[in-house]
Formats: structure tokens, sequence, C-alpha cells
């Protein structure tokens, strides 16, 4: 598995499912395991965060950052820094409530 | 035993799909031959009370056309529901929320304040907003609730089958209406479709190169449009590769790109997401500027992935008004 | 329906039960739908831990197995080969990683018993989605294909003969030894690098399982590890080597006379040659591009170019073709035929192996070193000629002018380390530096030697040693300079003269009748070509990529390609030598005569059923597993090939793709149950 299987749909189905925020992460680009997997993340990502932004989901839940397996205090920094931004931005309002039919 | 009594309903749609039952030209003699029609509002005089006069579900189909944005359209959904053996969900609006459901963009308020109050065609002085109940001289008017958020059909009812399209093409109605008359039917639930991306039978797929890869997107009144290559190729955005078969490739045709009316396919749930996910997946560039910078020049992406498709989307709106 | 799924914790000694609490699991798992039993256990990967395992599956006989441990990259393996041994199929299980993404980070007991559930709850919904997979296995082909005759392709070659295995060695050269061949002696032993390299060349020719494919070059490559098929394009060289005896009688009648690439055009040569006295196979080659009967230019273009005076009659007779025959004459064996055409040779292999060589950084970029102005400013390889007894000079040390140099400067670093240009450091100069410096001191005895470095990268058992030994001599002076280099060379009337400014800043004035540049060791001209051929990544430098830095030096990304020697990056004959038989190791183990290639199983898959053939995945393949069936006209993915990235799954906008064992019903149920 690779950032490259990251279908858009996972997203949003997390964002559907109560996530607050996704944050996805991958290997640095030229150092793709499946060689240019993360490449295809990161134009999929792009595109993604701009369609988010028009369904009211505030750019800074959604994340993509390129951290090796041996960058363990990168992965500290990243996820800190994600919840921080998370928490600050509070709660997703959740879909499921909002849509009852009414 | 009489013929079988067939209901027509229109919800939020714009009469297309009415249309598209006369389309059937000459076909329709033998649908109102063989059927008892009970309940056609744009056609034919009856009132709800004559629906409601029904069994439950002595109505053997209703065709369902529509999103449900309003009251009236939740309870006319429900009531035929009740008094129907079989749902179909006729069309794209009542199948995946269709154009009316880009008003998940914004809501209710938004919608009011510019129809009502600042359109630039308004003249209302008195800032009137339509009200649920207004009390007049004579008494109280009421008017349906008008909701924050459009639904498909089958956010609001249990649905059996759908006919995508806008509108469904005359072949489909007629196929199902066959299939629902011979009792031939298949599984609850299925689009009456072929279940194939739109590529399948595009004649313009010949033209495709095997490795697409795009460089710029482009918007169709920015370039010559080639009547024969694929839209994609041309940097056109064309979802027919994440939308269903079926439609004869009347835009196509036409020589405008595929808009995704017969939504996904059964494997996919979000189209957009989907077809976004292709789109991006072909953008033939690794720099991020450059990502960036392609991706930016797609004016409103996410009403050209869901133009037809929102309200049945994994987020179905906008979360944050 | 109900699934009969067995849930097992691991303990893992205390590291997971002291941080989680593992009674209050167990409730919760057995509680959860489709889970049949819940069993604790204190180390599940220990000896004990896996016979428990194998036999109590094998008893409760569950349709779905969790295991709520450590992280999958430790034992996820461990735990399939278990359940195989209670016949049960491996990809039925699922793995929860408590350890390192709860135990070991979740502070909170509490908070990490309730992250431990979620996770758990979403093993257990979407191990009832997993499908059972089967392995499968295909007959793959062994011989070995080796690109590349210098050092590290010849010892791959060789020891993979001597195992038994058939191998196609290519050469884009006449002659195999690769650079090497144009070395006189080596570091640090000073080793005569002919005497080195004659006995293993003389293996490679006489092996039964080698054939040696010279001038040629690899065109196509298709197919993948235990089946590819390659073309190969031989140049038509015209002399029959079954019949060539190496007398060399034809080259002196031949009446052309041409720069020798082999000396680095210090030499000539004639249009039918040996590169060098030596060179093996000893078989002289016909350079169809300088011989007058296949010359190239059109007789129209000639007689217009005379017509307008742009070249002599004299000169345009060298554009014609002739119908000269003078090396066919000279040939006692009827050797030489001139109707030999390019051919185009198909092989069927298993394995590759590149080893392609490198090149050298070319100095006339930085125009203050004046190499290609001033004539006598060389390289290190040209120097290298100079010193060879089989060179221009016969291996003495003389100048253009026929002179012995009574002054030398030596640069280090051109071009490396250097941020505008290459900026790793090529390893091997510091040493063929000094190796320089000890030969033109033998050579020229007398002369001044000024070694201009910047740092010392001597590392190794005796490079130190011949560093310092080399120190001891007087008439070797030693300038330490700062990076980017600060070095000037002009042509004075006499001699050279060489600026260059020290750690100190002090200007140093010398004057030197040769200078011999220390270029960076850079990608051979073919790394390209053949990265897109074999579909083998490149690092930044440009030279191919290998599978990991320190665990897998000599393997790409792509399955069955090895590379070794200096196109993975610069690096001494030791080193080279050393990755070819890594390379040969590789490749013994990754096939073996007699036994099948397993193939993976989490892979892409088509349906055939519902792909509408809009092509979106066939470009988006990095391992070109995805074939368009233009008859059927759907994707087709090659199973073989497939690596299961799953980037085209993502990418197909019906659905129609499919990654097994991550499938979108799979993960969905994940997301979905991770987040109730």
């Amino acid at each position: 598995m690779c950032t490259g299987r990251i279908d858009p749909q996972f997203v949003l189905k997390a964002f559907q499912s109560g996530a607050d925020g996704v944050l996805i992460l991958g290997c640095h680009p030229g150092d793709c395991h499946y060689k240019e997997g993360n490449y295809k993340a990161l134009r999929r990502f792009h595109l993604l965060k701009r369609v988010v932004k028009q369904f009211g989901v505030d750019e800074g839940r959604l994340r993509l950052d390129w951290v090796s397996a041996s960058e363990g205090e990168k992965f500290v920094e990243v996820i800190t820094d994600m919840v921080a931004t998370v928490k600050k931005l509070g709660p997703l309002t959740t879909a499921k409530e909002e849509l009852r039919v009414g | 035993m009489g013929k079988p009594k067939v209901a027509f309903y229109w919800c939020a749609s714009c009469g297309g799909c009415e249309e598209a039952v006369v389309d059937l030209a000459e076909d329709i003699l033998k649908v109102v031959e063989a059927v008892e029609i009970v309940f056609w509002p744009v056609a034919m005089d009856f009132k709800v009370k004559d629906v409601e006069s029904l069994g439950d579900g002595e109505i053997a189909v209703s065709f369902i056309n529509g999103a449900i944005r309003t009251g009236e359209q939740e309870h006319m959904a429900k009531l035929l529901r009740k008094k129907s053996g079989l749902v179909v969900a006729f069309g794209a609006c009542a199948h995946i929320g269709g154009i009316p459901g880009l008003a998940n963009f914004v809501n209710r308020e938004k919608i009011f304040d510019w129809v009502y109050l600042n359109a630039p065609s308004n003249d209302n002085p008195g800032k009137i907003i339509p009200q649920e109940k207004t009390q007049v001289e004579v008494g109280e008017l009421t008017l349906p609730k008008f909701y924050d958020t459009v639904y498909t059909l089958d956010q609001v009812i249990d649905v059996d089958y759908y006919l995508p399209g806008c509108a469904p093409p005359p072949d489909l109605i007629m196929k199902a209406v066959e299939a629902i008359l011979s009792g031939n039917l298949p599984e609850k639930g299925t689009v009456l479709a072929p279940d194939k991306a739109l590529c399948d039978t595009c004649k313009r797929k010949t033209t495709k190169p095997e490795h697409a890869s795009i460089k710029e997107i482009r918007r169709v009144h920015e370039v010559m449009l080639d009547p024969d290559r694929c839209f994609l190729d041309q940097g056109i955005i064309c979802l027919g590769p994440a939308t269903r078969d079926g439609c004869g490739e009347r835009c196509i045709n036409a020589n405008m790109p595929c808009r995704g009316c017969f939504g996904s396919t059964s494997r996919v749930e979000d189209q957009g997401a989907k077809f976004l996910s292709a789109l991006a997946s072909i953008i033939d560039m690794n720099d991020e500027e450059e990502i960036k910078r392609i991706m930016d020049s797609i004016v409103d992406p996410a009403g050209v992935f869901y133009f037809y498709s929102l309200p049945a989307s994994m987020l179905r709106r906008r979360l944050d008004i | 329906m109900q699934i009969r799924v067995g849930v097992y914790i691991c303990k893992c000694g205390t590291n997971i039960s002291e941080n989680i609490d593992i009674d209050e699991l167990i409730q919760f798992s057995s509680r959860l739908e489709n889970v049949a039993y819940v069993k604790d256990q204190p180390l599940l990967c220990s000896e004990d831990g896996k016979n428990f395992l194998a036999s109590d599956v094998a008893q409760e006989k569950p349709e779905r197995v969790v295991i709520v441990a450590c992280t999958p990259k430790e034992h996820e393996k461990t735990f399939r080969n278990t359940l195989l041994r209670a016949d049960f199929n491996p990809y039925l299980f699922q793995m929860v990683n408590v350890r390192e993404q709860v135990a070991w980070v979740t502070a909170d007991k509490a908070a990490a018993t309730e992250k431990a559930k979620a996770y758990i709850r979403a093993a257990v919904k979407r191990v009832t989605l997993h499908e059972p997979l089967e392995k499968k296995e295909i007959e793959c082909n062994t011989d070995v294909l080796v690109i590349g005759a210098g050092p590290a392709g010849m010892e791959a070659a060789l020891l993979l003969a001597k195992a038994g295995r058939k191998v196609y060695l290519v050469e884009k050269n006449s002659f195999v030894g690769g650079r090497v061949a144009r070395y006189e002696e080596v570091f640090p032993k000073m080793e005569c690098a002919s005497c080195m390299l004659e006995p293993k060349m003389d293996e490679i020719l006489h092996d039964e399982n080698i054939e040696l494919i010279t001038s040629s070059e690899v065109v196509e490559v298709l197919g993948y590890l235990g089946n590819f098929s390659v073309k190969i394009k031989k140049r038509a060289t015209c002399v029959d080597k079954e019949k060539c005896i190496g007398c060399g009688a034809c080259y002196e009648p031949c009446p052309v006379s041409v720069r020798n690439e082999f000396d680095y055009h210090l030499s000539d040569r004639k249009a039918i040659h040996v590169p060098y006295t030596g060179a093996l196979p000893n078989v002289p080659v016909l350079d169809q591009g300088h011989c007058l009967r296949f010359a190239k230019t059109d007789s129209a273009m000639v007689q217009e170019a005379l017509d307008l005076g742009l070249i002599t009659q004299e000169e345009s007779e060298n554009y014609k073709k002739q119908d000269c025959t003078a090396c066919q004459e000279a040939c006692m064996f009827d050797a030489i035929t001139y109707d030999r055409q390019d051919e185009i040779l198909e092989r069927n292999i298993g394995c590759i192996i590149v080893a392609i060589g490198f090149e050298l950084f070319d100095p006339s970029v930085l125009p203050q070193f004046g190499y290609g102005k001033i004539p006598e400013v060389y390289t290190g390889l040209e120097f290298e000629r100079i010193l060879s007894q089989t060179g221009p000079t016969g291996g003495k040390l003389f100048m253009k002018n026929g002179q012995e140099p009574r002054s030398l400067a030596i640069i280090h670093c051109v071009g490396s380390r250097d941020k505008k240009h290459k900026e790793y450091c090529s390893g091997v100069c510091c040493l063929y530096a000094l190796k320089f410096a000890r030969l033109a001191e033998k050579h020229a005895p007398g002369a001044k030697i000024y070694d201009i470095y910047a740092d010392w990268c001597v590392p190794g058992k005796d490079n130190q040693e011949f560093l310092d030994s080399l120190k001891e001599k007087k008439n070797v002076y030693f300038i330490h300079t700062n990076l980017p280099l600060s070095v000037a060379v002009k042509q004075n009337k006499d001699s050279l003269s060489v600026s260059c400014v020290d750690v100190s800043g002090k200007e140093n004035p010398l004057a030197a009748d040769m200078v011999v540049l220390c270029p960076a060791i850079i990608p051979a001209r073919d790394t390209s070509r053949l990265s897109e051929m074999l579909l083998i990544t490149s690092g930044r430098d440009g030279f191919f990529a290998e599978g990991h830095t320190k665990l897998a030096p000599v393997s790409t990304n792509i399955e069955g390609v090895f590379i070794a020697g200096c196109c993975q990056g610069p690096k001494d004959i030791q080193g080279s030598v050393a990755q070819g038989a890594a390379a040969a190791g590789q490749v013994l183990s990754a096939l073996v005569p007699g036994r099948k290639l397993e193939l993976d199983v989490i892979i892409a898959e088509a349906d055939e059923n519902s792909c509408a053939g809009c092509m979106t995945c066939i470009g988006l393949c990095p391992y070109k597993a995805i074939m368009f069936d233009k008859e059927k006209k759907i994707a087709v993915v090659n199973t073989v090939l497939c690596k299961g990235c799953g980037t085209c799954v993502a990418a197909c906008p019906s659905g129609c793709l499919t990654g097994k064992h991550f499938t979108e019903e799979q993960i969905f149920a994940e997301i979905e149950e991770v987040l109730k």
C-alpha cells in the first residue's frame, strides 16, 4: 500500500464518518517505495483540497506531508501540529446529524 | 384483473423528465394501453385526495422525478411510497439530486436572500420573503417548508429502481416499463442502465491515447473543440469515465463533454471524488507548484465534479452553513 | 449471516498489558458482531505462543482471525505462516497494532484502551470482508543478462557462469575490461592493472556458460522477473571472429587514419583496428563510420559542396564511397567480409544485471581550468592513457611535444562537492591522484609534483598508508585549498601557470608543464536510456537508484533487475567487484532452476465485464503492468508485474479495478468503524 492507493473517497468517507481532520503521510517525493505513487497522491491532494473547501471543510482539516520511516521526530512534529490545528478548529459539523430530512 | 395502476409525479425538477415520457412518441400509446394512469399532475386532472383514497400498495408503480427540497415534495413522495408496490426514481434529480442539488453548496437563507432580495432583477421594496404561514383576512395561508438541503429521493423514501439521466432516454424508459409490465425485474435497488462507464460506447474512445496525460485544463468556450477527439485528451473536463453509460452520448454527439447526469457505476460511492481522482492522476506533472497551478485553473471543481450528484455524494452538502 | 471471527490478544510481555486494560478489551471484543471467541496470550510470537495459535485455530476452526498485537511490519508474516500450519488461509487474518500505535504512544491507560477498542472494532469488521487469496506460481527462466563487461559486470558474469547459469554478457565496446582496461597501475598497491585483469578477461572469453556479445547494446526489454525477453543490437564489425586469429595484418594497409577514442583522441588508429594492443577479444573491428567503403555522405551533397567551393577536390575524395579492399586482401584467413549488416539478437532471460560504469564530468564547463583550450591540461582518464604502456606514448610520460614534463599539477575535486555542479564526493579521486603522483615521480624523476586538494578522502585498509608514503616524498608538494576551488590555469609562453589560493588565503603561483584534473565521476551516457527501457529509477544525481542505501545496494525498484559498479554511484574497483558479486548472489537466490516463482497475491485486478476501456489506469502504472487489450478494448493487469501499489485502483473512475486485500469495501469498513 502506498499513498498512491488513496482514493479521495477515503478522505470523504472519513469526514462523513465523523473525522475532524484527515492527515495523509507518505514517502518523500522521489523516495516512493512504489516509484511514484506519492506524486499521484500529491496531484489528487491539491485538487481534493480545493473541493473539500467548497464543501465548507476548513483547509487545515486535510493535510498531506512526507515523513520517511526514519523521521521519528518529524512524525511526532507533524502529528502534534495537526492535532493542535484540528483542536483549534473544533469538531466538524457532523454530516449525519445535520442531514436528517427536514 | 384490471390494468396495473401507474402514477407519475414531479418534485424539484425542470419538467424535462415529463417531456421524456412524451418523447416516447408512438410508444406512449402502448404504455397507456397497458396501464391505468391514476395520477399525473402535469398532464391529467387528478387530486391528491384521489391518491389518498387508494389502498396501500394499490398503485403498481410510481415514477417520481425531481429531487426533494420542500415539505410538500417529501409528503407526496411518502404518500406515493405508501400507495405503491414499486417506486422508480425517474431521472437524475430523483436519482442523485441533479442540478437542483447544486443548491447544497448554499442554504435556504442564502437562496432566499438572492432570489427575493439581492438579485438585480428584484423589485421587492418591502423585503418580503416567503413564509410557511401567513395570516390574511380569510385565515391562515401556508406554503410548504423550504429545506436547507436538497435530497435524493432515496434519502427520503425507499426506492426500488432508478432510471438515470437528465432526462432518461426513451429506450431506457421503454425497457424499464417493459420489465415492470412483464415482471422480469432485476434485483431491488438496480439502476436500470448499463453498469459500465460512458467511454465504453463513446465513439471518441478510439482517439484517446493509451497514456493519457494532461498539462492544461481548458473550458469549452476557450478552445475550438475537435468533434472527434476525446475531450480529456483536449484538456476538457469530461465526466464520461466516471459516469454510467446508457445515454446514447447525446451531449458528446453535440460536441459537448459529459457532465455526469447518469451518476456513477454501482461500484463507486462518490462520483465526484472518483472523477477527481482519475483526472488528477492523469495530470502529467510532478512539480508541486505546477500541480497547484493546474488544479487552480479549474474554476469550480466541486461544481463540475458534482454537477449532478452533490446530494448523493458522501458529504452531500456544504457543511459550514 | 454470521462469520465466525476468532480474536487473539497478545500482551507482549507487559508491553501491551501495562498500558491497555486487557480484560476490558476481551469483554469489548466478545460483544462485537461476528466475534465467536476472544483469547489472550502472554507472548504470541514466542514458540509457545505460535504453537498455541496453530493448535487453537485448528481446534476452534474460525472463519476469520484477528490478532491484536504489535506492528504487522514485525509479525504479520510470522502469524501468516503460523496460520498456514493450522491449514488456515493467511489472508483471512487481520492484525491490529496496539503496541506501537497505542500502548507505546498513548500515556493514559483509559484512553489507550478506548483507542485499542476502536482499532479492534475496525479490524473485526474489515476481516469479515476478507477473501481467501491463493498464491500462484509460474515457471521461470534462470538465464541472466549482464550489461557491461567492466570489473563489476565481469565478476557477476563469472560467478553466475560458475554456478551453472547461462549468461549473456553484452558490451558496447569491442573489448572487455571497461575503464580499467585503460589503466596502467591501480592504487594503493600499484598493481599492474592488465596483469590483474587479464586472467578474468580470459575466463570470460572461454567460459562455456558465457556468451560474450561485444560491440552491442540492448535495445528492447520486455517482461518481468523470470520472464524477460530482450533485443540486442550487434553492430556489424565485418570481421569473422571464428576465422580471425588476431594477427593484425589487416591494420597496416588500411588507408584511413582517425583519432583513437580508446586513447581519448591522444593517438591515431586505422578504420580497421583493435583499440589497444592486448584488447580482448583479440579481434579487430572495422569501423564503418570511417571505412571508405561505408562512407555515409550522399554523393550529390559532396558534389554540391565541391561546386560551392566548400571542399577541395582532394577532400571530396574522402567523402566518396570507395571500393577499398585493402584489409580484406591482407587477411590470410578470409575473415573479413564487407556485406555484414547490424544484427538484432533476441534472448530470453530471467534476471538482468546492469553494470554500465561511469563517465567523467566535462571540465571544459569550468573555464578556469583551461581544459579543451590548453593542450597540456588533461583529465584523469587521459592521463591514465599517457601512463599506459599501450597508450599514445608507449607508457612514457611525455607532453604533446614529446618532452618529459619537469613539473606537474594534479587538481582534485573538479566539479565535485560543488552545489553548482556535482554535490557529491566521487570518493576515488584522492587515491588516483596519489597514484598519479607516484607514477609521475617514477616516470619523470625529479619533476615537481603539486597536488592541489581540498580534503583527503582515503578510507580503507591500505589507503592512509599510501597517502602517508607520498607525504614523505620531497618533490611532491601538497597544497590544501578550500572549496569551491580557487584555481586558475593559464597558458604562458613556456609553461602553464597555475595559481591557487590555499586555506590560509595565500595565493600560490605555480608553474607546471602539465596539469591533470580529477573531475567528478558522473553516470554513463546510457544511464537514462536504460533507466527508461528497464523502468528503473535514477536518483537526483543521475545514477541508478538502489533499492535501499544500506540494505539493498544492488537492487532496484524493478524485481529481477540489479545494478553493480559505478552506475550505482562512484566507487573503486574493489567496490565494483564486490557489487558485481553481490548482484550475482541476488540473482542466484531470486531465481533457482527448478523452483517456480511465487507471485504476489496482493495485487490489482481489472474486472473485464465492467471495464469501459477509458485507459485512465494504463499510463499510471509505474511497473507498466497494465496493458490495453486492443480487441476487447479493456485494461488487463499483468499479475506478475503488478506490485500492488494501488495507484490504478484509486484512479479507476468507474471502480473496475480492485486492489486485492485492500478493496474499497474493506477500507471503507475500516474507516467507518474506527470513527464510530
